[in-house]
């Protein structure tokens, strides 16, 4: 790695215009390596095969939306609702079965849309007009009913903790095309953490450099970002220019040293976030209407659509991977599930819709990778709580994960599941399918992204070779 | 739950027993059509495979020379589906490249042949006769472990049925017995699992089974209608015969012979300087006096000497002034806490459960922490060491003890040690057999990794690929620990601990605990009480119109699970943390008043509970005596049980033709099987191949930066060679004749020319030496977690020496960054002391490489990222710790300051350019911010404990 003399520049004064040039230093990707090496480090790299995406955004829907509710109507429901299932009632959720109770109908109204006529619910109104260019998959499913397991699961393939997520197995393939910011970017909702924390975006085995660097959501964005103490500007510059002098004294007396100048570049790339962080983060920089397009200014809608904006700033300027949560887990509806899904998707619709739109003017759609979805489904029988039946269970057995941008075939609904959307019958897509998908529109090859670990070669994608879900490709 | 018609779906395949009924039903001989398997697969496969998969050597227990043996299949299962080429695993492994490991692929028309005898349904023209057997008890017997003995075991025994063996089968319950033989009609077994009364509904989920698919109850169904026959075979282990499936060819990787001295220098700058003289190189110089004084106080303590110990050694004219400095710094009580970390590192140490997001505490793992750090002061012999954590349940007969003495408690904290991993089993809904089978797996995965140097998890599913493993090793190593970790007879979290404790601990905490406890209580309910006012004052000053009454729903929304509370209620408590999370400078008057009684509280909460008497209760593990047979689990899957094994040791490792020798250890006391104490013994064998090479090997890396075999978890055949073998086995050799002093190896590293050498890399080393694998220099390292943090907090004078006890608490902000607590003097304890919970890693630690426990860490990362520069430069508290530095350099004479914090810092002088740039520093400071004088002693500390200097040990 090239050593630049950040010291030199920043005794120049922090906030100096002269590094307007370092803002959206896009670098070029490296030619494709002969072999594979274990990346170390985010430089740019060319994955295995051409890409139809470069950036992902995962706006995550933490708790488990209901499928049958949004996307994949069963009229069945209404027909049996408030009686028994009549099924086995066994192979229906992880609650005690004693409380699975009766069927539940669909809890909104459904029309089709868009030329496709793709199936959507009545809180969805802004979605629904992207129906050309959204893609549902309708037949996801996974291996566990408890959330933990489940979010280990979507994120990183495995179910338990300490395994690295697909947005770390994304930077660790591809790198950064902005060395200013990090490669992969984590926005979390201001009133808190999602269900399971950090371990969201572990890097798990992998170097730590490829884990999400989540941005807070007040105040300063990142991390000790800014000095948490008082002190003078006058002194910060003194005392920076006086470190970068201790440093070049002690790297002189010690020539051949890479550990060093990595050092130096990791304090460069520190001032550098310290100068472009604020600017890319900065979405007073927007115009009245594209931030009126995204619901900021609207009470409901206007924290989720700050984070979508940002998510758009973030990959406009070569951010790899970017990650949206909503605190704990807003989805999870075991009671009053009509409600609190309509309130839920009226905070999140009109952002998500505002963010595709937006991509698609500036013309990022093709290169960036829209995902939607929660951990898992929903059961269509419901649950006692307190006296009254009136949420699901989770269902690990089917639910639904939208799709749009980089690589996908728009106005697809894809997959099918049973009359009551308990389980999948047609087109399964696992986990490790879908991981296998997304990588591969990245250009990368779900087989040939490992990791040596102990002799063992570890994949995101698992021991056997995934599948690639054809049908939803453009 | 029933999963089994939806695993058809997913996997498009089911992987089950019943295409072996669906060949059974095939016509032995046809005519015509596809070709058969004598005319044109015997000799493809005699061409490819049988090199391997023989009688006599079967890779995978696998043996394709025969039809028999190709019906049969291996370890993994069967390897043919008739019909289904796409589904047979012997077209799959040659398909994906797997196989063959040796000699040329078979060719396409080859392959075609294959795949098509397969989809013609896989004819034989004489088809050996293999289907037709009825079960025996070792098809039936896992099959009731799986699914009944939650019930009718050990315990409970519900009904008086033991459903354990087949004697106890046979003679049944209080009703009788469970099964007429011929008769699965009549059997009440049959009948009640069929009905579905058994396993009953209500217990599913309670006692973790899960109700047999259809194909176990026809094996049932089959095992009675045959008169539940049983046949004489004796579990799969290590006899007096030659083992089939390790060869004399894989005993002989250097890894797997005993370490041998060698004729050769005898010293280890011998074998060192043999290979830099043939490299064309010399040793590099000696480093300086400060730099060995810096290097080997932060080595073998992790912090820099103080001022005073520096000016001793550094001006101290004994010739032998380093080797004493050594012996002293070996007899420091930081000395375990820097060194025992390394093995907790390898024991996978955390302070929680793990496995799901409650994540909950294990409240005494602290104990074991403990024993590890007394452990290494003490120089246990690594032997010992060994023995009390793999077996210290098995040296002395506790439950017959008289007294408990110290001992004894000792001995079984260490057991701890296979205690460590993630454990999820605590959990409502993950304590099922596949769940306890994981954690077993890890117990082994940090045997295997951190003593063996061997990493065994492949063999779990499968045999090694690369090392000579075979799955059914894998199994005799878990039949080991069978007594005490039984899948099918699991220990719950909440009589896993033993209540055991010397009659003086006992004493101590009669006398000091109970009125205590009172106070603690009447504190707690205060607690909940003014955490309420705050929350109210925070309602009241920032939504003045809202209604007392929604401000009472709020605290009544706050009790319910947030997943089950109405939309109102979360309307409600999305308000209140809207408002939490606006920083306390921007909070009104009350509120913050309010936050500080209620931080107050737990301040004084906190200090009750660090003055009591620690609890007996010790995480142990302990044999039962009564383990539930072992059985191969194919392709790692409980519910696809192979053969019967029993306890033994990896084959490789052993002639192979020795059966492995075990006794119970204590004859006439309790009973106890003695698997894990026999096999603790023969790990600590002085002629053992691995224990002592992988222990010489990671004193090594810890000294050096890089081992001498380059991963220390793995020894086996995929491992780089040593770059040294001859002074890996010397060291070896010597460390078992030393008796196992690990502090020996110490003084024989660190007194070595090889350890005293500069870190400057010259032209030469890079043309002939880049990676330094040849140690022709000292590599320069960054500190690790710990050793930054306590160094920091050691030169600015606010560590806290306190040894031991459980550990300081973390705190955290809503935005995730976690800080330990200020002790009651406001001062830090060492890293080793804070809390390590999985979710709850202090931020500073994780930043600067702090582990994943998973299950444990066998070598950290070492990174270089933005976000350590970010913490170092901007963190507030790094910050403070600069202005603690600085005053303790302010009492000196303004002339000589710079000096003194290089003393602090650094254990050295500045060099004239470094006084010099330092005096303008101060200066060009001192005018920055002329109303704040201290403020630039503190900006140039801050500078200073930045600097690369301080991070990197030359």
């Amino acid at each position: 790695m090239k050593r630049r003399d950040f010291f030199a520049r920043t005794s120049d004064g922090l906030l100096g215009a002269a590094f307007a040039h370092l803002f959206t230093a896009d670098l070029p990707a490296s030619e494709a390596p002969a072999g594979w090496e274990p990346p170390i480090d985010l430089e740019p790299r060319k994955g295995h095969h051409p890409a139809r995406a470069k950036s992902v955004i995962q706006l995550f829907m933490n708790g488990g939306p209901s499928q049958m509710d949004l996307f994949d109507p069963k009229p069945l429901l209404r027909k049996y609702d408030g009686q028994p299932f009549p099924g086995d009632i066994e192979s229906i959720g992880n609650s005690n079965p004693t409380d699975i109770g009766v069927v539940m109908g669909g809890q909104f109204e459904f029309r089709r849309h868009g030329k496709c006529g793709m199936w959507m619910a009545d809180p969805l109104p802004h979605l629904a007009e992207l129906a050309d260019d959204l893609c549902l998959v309708n037949s996801m499913w996974t291996d566990h009913p408890n959330h933990d397991n489940a979010l280990y699961k979507i994120h990183s393939g495995r179910l338990f903790m300490g395994h690295p997520t697909l947005g770390s197995w994304t930077v660790y393939g591809l790198g950064s095309e902005n060395r200013n910011l990090p490669a992969y970017v984590v926005l979390n909702d201001p009133l808190g953490l999602p269900k399971n924390g950090t371990r969201n975006w572990t890097s798990g085995f992998l170097p730590p450099t490829f884990q999400g660097t989540p941005l807070r959501p007040t105040g300063s964005p990142l991390l000790n970002l800014e000095p948490r103490y008082e002190e003078p500007d006058a002194v910060r510059v003194s005392a920076r220019a006086l470190l970068r002098q201790l440093d070049e004294i002690h790297r002189r007396d010690r020539p051949h040293a890479p550990d060093l100048d990595a050092r130096i570049e990791s304090y460069e790339l520190a001032g550098r976030m310290q100068l472009s962080a604020g600017e890319a983060l900065d979405i007073t920089r927007e115009s009245e209407t594209t931030r009126h397009l995204y619901g900021i200014g609207d009470r409901e809608t206007d924290s989720y659509g700050r984070r979508c904006l940002l998510a758009r700033r973030l990959v406009e300027r070569g951010v790899r991977f970017v990650q949206i949560f909503l605190e704990e887990q807003p989805w999870d509806s075991h009671a009053d599930l009509g409600a609190n899904h309509r309130a839920i998707c009226h905070r999140t619709d009109k952002p998500v819709a505002g963010l595709i739109r937006d991509l698609k003017q500036r013309g990022l759609l093709d290169s960036t990778l829209v995902l939607w979805g929660g951990e898992f489904g929903r059961t269509p029988t419901t649950q006692k709580v307190g006296s009254a039946y009136t949420g699901r269970d989770h269902n690990m057995q089917a639910f639904t994960t939208l799709m749009a941008g980089g690589g996908i075939r728009g106005g697809t609904t894809y997959g099918k599941t049973d009359d009551f959307g308990h389980a999948v019958v047609e087109d399964p897509v696992s986990v490790h399918d879908f991981h296998a998908t997304v990588l591969h529109l990245l250009g990368l090859d779900p087989w040939k992204l490992f990791h040596l670990r102990s002799g063992l070669e570890e994949r995101l994608t698992g021991f056997e070779e995934p599948k690639i879900v054809e049908g939803i490709l453009a | 739950m029933r999963y089994g018609r939806f695993r058809k779906i997913r996997n498009g395949r089911a992987r089950d027993f019943s295409f072996l009924l669906s060949l059974a039903v095939l016509p032995a001989v046809t005519s015509g059509g596809s070709p058969t398997y004598e005319e044109a697969v015997a000799p493809i496969l005699e061409r490819h495979c049988v090199e391997c998969h023989r009688t006599d050597a079967r890779k995978g227990d696998l043996d394709l020379s025969s039809a028999e043996g190709l019906l049969r299949g291996g370890e993994s299962g069967p390897v043919l589906r008739a019909g289904e080429p796409d589904q047979s695993l012997l077209v799959e492994m040659i398909e994906n490249g797997e196989m063959p490991k040796k000699g040329d692929p078979p060719t396409d028309a080859e392959r075609e042949i294959l795949r098509d005898w397969i989809a013609g349904g896989a004819r034989f023209r004489n088809r050996p006769r293999l289907a037709d057997d009825p079960p025996h008890q070792h098809e039936i017997l896992p099959i009731f472990l799986l699914r009944c003995t939650a019930c009718h075991g050990a315990q409970p025994r519900d009904g008086g049925l033991d459903l354990r063996t087949v004697a106890s089968l046979k003679k049944g319950g209080l009703n009788g017995p469970a099964f007429v033989p011929g008769d699965p009609d009549a059997s009440p077994l049959i009948q009640r699992i069929e009905s579905e009364a058994c396993p009953p509904q209500a217990l599913l989920l309670k006692r973790f089974v899960k109700r047999p698919p259809e194909s176990e109850i026809t094996t049932l169904r089959e095992w009675i209608a045959a008169g539940a026959p049983e046949i004489d075979i004796a579990a799969d282990a290590a006899s007096g015969k030659p083992d089939p499936l390790v060869s004399e060819e894989d005993r002989r990787h250097w890894a797997f012979q005993p370490p041998r001295p060698r004729p050769g220098p005898g010293s280890i700058d011998g074998f060192i300087g043999r290979r830099l003289a043939a490299a064309g190189l010399d040793f590099s110089p000696e480093a300086d006096r400060d730099t060995l004084i810096r290097r080997a106080h932060l080595d073998l303590l992790g912090m820099p000497p103080t001022v005073r110990e520096w000016h001793h050694w550094r001006e101290n004219p004994d010739p032998e002034w380093f080797a004493r400095m050594i012996d002293q710094l070996l007899v420091s009580p930081h000395y375990g806490e820097r060194w025992g970390r390394y093995w907790l590192d390898l024991a996978g140490y955390a302070d929680s459960e793990g496995g799901t997001s409650a994540d909950p505490l294990r409240l005494v793992a602290w104990k074991y922490r403990d024993y590890v750090i007394a452990a290494f002061n003490d120089d246990k012999p690594y032997d010992e060491f060994l023995l009390e954590q793999i077996a210290g349940d098995e040296l002395i007969d506790v439950e017959k003890a008289e007294e408990i003495t110290g001992e004894m408690v000792e001995n079984l904290v260490a057991t701890g040690f296979l205690r460590m991993g993630i454990d999820e089993t605590g959990s409502r809904t993950m304590n099922f057999v596949e769940n306890r089978v994981g954690v077993v797996a890890d117990a082994i995965n940090v045997l295997g990794s951190a003593v063996m140097g061997l990493t065994l998890e492949c063999a779990r599913c499968h045999s090694h690929k690369y090392d000579p493993v075979p799955q059914r090793d894998y199994y005799r190593l878990k039949a080991i620990f069978q007594g005490a970790l039984d899948e099918h007879d699991w220990l719950s979290f909440r009589n896993r601990t033993l209540e055991i404790g010397t009659p003086e601990h006992r004493a101590r905490i009669a006398a000091t605990n109970p009125p205590l406890e009172t106070e603690r209580k009447q504190l707690e309910t205060l607690l909940r009480k003014k955490t309420v006012q705050w929350q109210r004052e925070i309602l009241r000053s920032h939504y003045p119109h809202q209604s007392e009454e929604d401000r009472e729903a709020t605290f009544t929304a706050l009790k319910r699970a947030d997943n089950t509370r109405s939309l109102e209620q979360r309307r409600l408590v999305e308000k209140l943390q809207t408002a939490l999370v606006i920083p306390p400078h921007q909070q009104p008057d009350s509120v913050r008043r309010a936050r500080a009684e209620v931080d107050s509280l737990e301040h004084e909460i906190a200090e009750i509970s660090a003055r009591m008497e620690p609890p007996l209760a010790i995480r142990a593990l302990w044999d039962r005596g009564e383990p539930s047979p072992t059985y191969l689990y194919r392709r790692g899957v409980p519910t696809s049980p192979g053969p019967l094994v029993g306890p033994g040791v990896p084959s490789v490792l052993t002639d192979g033709r020795t059966p492995f020798e075990i006794q119970p250890p204590f004859p006439g006391g309790t009973p106890k099987t003695g698997r894990r104490l026999a096999f603790a013994r023969w790990l600590t064998r002085p002629d053992h191949p691995l224990t002592a090479r992988v222990m010489a090997n990671r004193i090594w890396v810890h000294h050096f930066g890089r081992g001498l075999v380059a991963s220390p978890e793995n020894f086996g055949r995929q491992s780089e060679p040593p770059s040294h073998p001859a002074l890996l086995d010397w060291l070896a050799v010597t460390f078992v004749d030393r008796g196992w002093s690990v502090k020996e190896m110490h003084r024989l590293v660190m007194n070595s020319r090889t350890w005293k050498q500069s870190s400057r890399t010259s032209e030469a080393h890079l043309e002939r030496d880049p990676d330094n694998r040849l140690f022709s220099r000292m590599p320069l390292r960054r500190m690790d977690a710990e050793a930054l943090r306590d160094s920091l907090l050691f030169v600015s004078g606010r560590l806290d020496p306190t040894a031991g006890g459980p550990p300081d608490r973390v705190a955290g902000n809503r935005e995730g960054f976690l800080h330990a607590v200020a002790g009651p003097g406001g001062n830090w304890r060492r890293s080793v002391y804070l809390q390590y919970r999985r979710t709850e890693v202090p931020t500073l630690m994780e930043t600067f490489d702090y582990p994943e426990m998973g299950p444990n860490c066998v070598s950290r990362n070492v990174s270089t990222v933005s976000p350590q520069s970010l913490a170092l430069l901007n963190n507030e508290r790094i910050r403070e710790l600069a202005a603690s530095l600085a005053s303790r350099i302010e009492a000196t004479e303004p002339a000589e300051r710079i000096k003194a914090a290089y003393a602090f810092a650094l254990s050295r002088e500045p060099t004239r350019e470094e006084r010099d740039l330092g005096i303008a520093a101060l200066a060009e400071l001192e005018a920055g911010w002329p109303d704040h004088p201290a403020g630039a002693l503190e900006a140039y500390c801050h500078a200073l404990l930045n600097s690369a200097a301080f991070l990197y040990v030359d």
